[in-house]
């Protein structure tokens, strides 16, 4: 049996895993045009300011490859023939014949719609090329931990229109580091690519279009908090601005901003406004996408043409509220990959999402959410509690009708878990409050949360 | 204000001097170099006719170069204290247990042990146990210490010791009290992320710090009985503890192999080179008994399920190299012999994953060797 995988991220390399672990003998190809090795995205911040090195952010040992008898292939998929069951790679490579193929390959960023946006210094912070341009922008280049081996490997096999193409730095236009860069979109990634510059010293401009930093997560208060301590590190943040233009100098290098507010001097631009799933390659396969390029799959993530199936950032599957949309997670990308070796193994599995939860670190503030907030649901109410005492925290639960439904916090940890675990019971508030402490994750030593009357 | 995870983003990477650049390697040897002359400076004398260490301290006021060495050990950690707290001490976690433990080093690894022979006291060290400090079960020493401490150490090491390890595990002891724990976690904190993960080195430590242990016990029970019937045997004493103090016997190869070799030059030398806790993670036979009676105790580090996203924050910044994310990111709780509790990884965890516990609320998922 012929296995092929597009994409050794997450999904694709838990697939990978499932599917060895059942069938030693089975031939296995995981076909990426980004990188030799499984590594995290999630890490790629970590990685640019020095926290950590390429090898750090693999999860796992360098022979997992030859280990697990994978093969390699380190090409641009360019098309599936799923009538004559083969993957097309650019470079005039052979085509890749497949018994079950599995698509997981991702997301890439979504490109910036202005004027200016392809110049020299404008740039995204998703993949691991996006990683090397930030790095050579912000620090000339890799930390002591090396670069990723054999950066330039795919490519003889790539196309122009590729997110894993590589870009020229702005610095090395102008011959200096970026001293005062700029980055579009107030959501996660934004907020990393500001974080990182300002590790490196620098004070960022942040263009925010919304109001606040990250509406669909936030409520005023707390991306106030946040907007609060950006300022307190340095970064200028730009709340309710329209990106109109880049402005390109005449080495074709950017060198301002212009927003409805007005021009802002930069000389390096991070266009973090969201990902759009990494399917364009897909368009004359035949494979069914949806309005936004989601792979339309079904419970077992299989898609409309036979032997296919798709994991991770570009399916589109069903969400709890009904809905149907890629998940950009990178957990639900681990569960699908699981779920999705199953079926490249031929066996019967279905993939059903839970309530929503998440978490993160907003520069050094901790966020825990779960199930429903912000969602503007009819009959919602929200509590909310901020305490400033040796630990500044928010605490918001949100009831609709008389149940709780959702839980944002900041400055503290939580296991979500519990959290879930509340909202399944459908607890309402006075049954939650008391027990607010048991779903308490905070490190020892840590006073805890005391809840006014509970 | 109190918060948990690191404050801002670190720069580890970008600086020569803690990745093995020049600057590191000068570091390295410079520390070797001081502990050679340290442990063997009667060689030095011998050939170049001074005792450079010596003469410093004398030239200083201290009594020998042991107590010379106690002042440099105490400045090392105060700086690396605030080296440390600079990064980390955001956490309450990491601020308490560092401050804890250069009070430690300072009040009795340094300044007790200094003054008490000026009240015509024998010098002890009320924050080494054996096997640690192998020498305090020895029934020779014990004779000639003064009763209390005798007592002290006896109960200290077979009691107090593994009993506190299976309660809050065995971090209690090597990021709390020890001084070569406390040496790792300040001085040697920079280097922290050049403990190697590899599954090759997790093999190395399991074999090499067993055989220490081993010889650790076996060197302790012969010394016993050697005192014990070394009187009549005298090729038996010959061999366990020798004529003279320069004789090779297992007692003296113990001293040189273990306690000048290993817990030293090795030891703190290649802190640039392997990261800070080489001794404790691969030699210390404290670190081996203490690791033991962990597993079968309450400490573990718990993970929230479903949450981590594999970044490997905690497995780099573990320094006695335990990959930390292979557990996390499958949602397993887990003990670890080796774990010495310093908080690192729960303290950089992005997403708060980790927790150390040692409460008897929740369960263990898997216990691993």
């Amino acid at each position: 049996m012929r296995i092929v995988i597009i994409g050794n991220g997450v999904a694709g390399m838990e697939a990978a895993m499932a599917v060895r672990e059942a069938e030693p003998a089975w031939d296995i190809t995981l076909i990426s045009e980004e990188s030799d090795h499984f590594f995290s995205r999630t890490a790629l911040m970590w990685v640019c300011c020095g926290q950590m090195s390429h090898r750090d952010i693999e999860p796992l040992e360098r022979d997992a490859y030859a280990r697990f008898g994978f093969h390699r292939v380190r090409a641009r998929a360019v098309g599936v023939d799923t009538a004559g069951h083969r993957v097309h790679l650019a470079g005039g490579l052979e085509a890749v014949p497949y018994d079950r193929l599995l698509i997981a390959s991702g997301s890439s960023p979504r490109r910036g719609p202005w004027p200016g946006s392809a110049a020299y210094g404008v740039g995204h912070f998703v993949t691991m090329q996006d990683l090397g341009w930030y790095e050579n922008e912000i620090h000339g280049g890799a930390s002591r931990g090396g670069g990723p081996p054999r950066a330039d490997a795919h490519l003889a096999a790539t196309t122009e229109d590729s997110p894993y193409r590589v870009r020229q730095a702005a610095a090395a236009v102008h011959g200096r580091l970026a001293r005062k860069p700029a980055v579009i979109g107030g959501g996660l990634i934004g907020i990393e690519a500001v974080e990182v510059a300002v590790s490196a010293g620098l004070r960022p401009s942040f263009f925010i279009r919304e109001e606040w930093f990250w509406p669909i997560a936030l409520e005023p208060r707390e991306a106030q908090w946040i907007g609060q301590r950006m300022s307190e590190h340095g970064v200028d943040v730009h709340l309710d601005h329209e990106v109109e233009a880049l402005e390109v100098d005449p080495m074709g290098a950017v060198s301002a901003v212009k927003t409805d507010h007005g021009r802002y001097e930069t000389d390096c631009v991070v266009i973090a406004i969201g990902v759009v799933p990494n399917t364009a390659w897909l368009a004359d396969s035949g494979i069914e996408l949806d309005d936004r390029g989601g792979i339309v799959v079904d419970e077992a993530l299989q898609s409309s043409a036979p032997d296919v199936l798709a994991a991770g950032d570009c399916a589109s599957v069903r969400w709890f509220d009904g809905s149907r949309r890629p998940e950009q997670l990178w957990y639900t990308a681990r569960d699908q990959g699981r779920v999705a070796g199953r079926g490249l193994l031929g066996k019967r599995a279905s993939y059903t999402r839970g309530t929503w939860y998440n978490s993160a670190k907003l520069m050094d503030i901790e966020y825990t959410t779960a199930g429903l907030v912000n969602w503007d649901l009819e009959g919602e109410s929200s509590w909310f509690f901020e305490e400033d005492g040796r630990v500044r925290s928010t605490t918001r639960i949100v009831s609709q009708n008389d149940r709780v439904v959702g839980f944002n916090m900041l400055g503290r940890r939580w296991d979500h878990s519990v959290l879930l675990r509340w909202i399944e019971e459908r607890r309402n508030l006075s049954w939650v409050l008391p027990r607010l402490r048991e779903a308490s994750f905070d490190t020892e030593l840590v006073p805890p949360l005391q809840v006014p009357g509970a | 204000m109190d918060q948990q995870g690191q404050n801002g983003l670190l720069a580890t990477y970008r600086e020569g001097w803690r990745n093995r650049g020049v600057l590191g390697i000068a570091i390295s040897m410079l520390l070797i170099a001081f502990y050679t002359v340290l442990y063997w400076e009667h060689k030095v004398e011998a050939r170049f006719g001074v005792a450079p260490l010596t003469a410093l301290s004398e030239g200083i006021g201290l009594r020998n170069r042991w107590y010379l060495y106690g002042l440099l050990y105490s400045v090392a950690m105060v700086g690396g204290a605030i080296y440390y707290l600079r990064r980390h001490g955001n956490s309450r976690y990491n601020r308490v247990r560092i401050s804890v433990n250069v009070t430690i080093q300072i009040a009795l690894g340094f300044t007790l042990p200094f003054v008490m022979p000026l009240f015509g006291g024998k010098e002890v060290y009320f924050s080494y146990f054996w096997p640690l400090k192998y020498d305090y079960l020895y029934p020779q020493t014990l004779e000639s210490l003064p009763l209390y401490f005798a007592v002290y150490t006896v109960v200290g090491s077979l009691l107090a010791a593994p009993v506190l390890a299976l309660v809050y595990g065995k971090r209690w002891y090597c990021s709390w009290v020890c001084g070569c724990g406390g040496l790792a976690n300040t001085f040697g904190d920079p280097w922290r992320h050049l403990t190697s993960k590899s599954e090759r080195s997790w093999r190395f430590e399991k074999v090499s710090i067993g055989i220490v242990l081993v010889l650790a016990l076996v060197t302790t029970a012969l010394i016993a009985v050697d005192w014990k019937i070394g009187a009549e045997h005298p090729t038996l004493h010959r061999i366990v503890a020798g004529n003279d103090w320069r004789d090779w016997s297992l007692k003296s190869f113990y001293g040189f192999a273990v306690g000048s070799i290993l817990a030293g030059v090795v030891g703190t030398g290649l802190y640039p080179l392997f990261g800070p806790r080489v001794w404790c993670r691969n030699f210390c036979p404290m670190a081996a008994l203490l690791g033991i009676i962990q597993k079968l105790g309450r400490y573990r580090i718990t993970v929230k399920p479903g949450m981590c996203i594999s970044c490997g924050n905690c497995s780099t910044y573990c320094e006695m190299g335990i990959d930390v994310r292979s557990y996390a990111q499958t949602d397993q709780s887990f003990t670890r012999a080796s774990c010495v509790g310093c908080g690192m990884c729960a303290h950089m965890c992005p997403r708060g994953v980790l927790k150390l516990e040692s409460t008897s609320r929740r369960r263990l998922s898997v216990i691993d060797s």
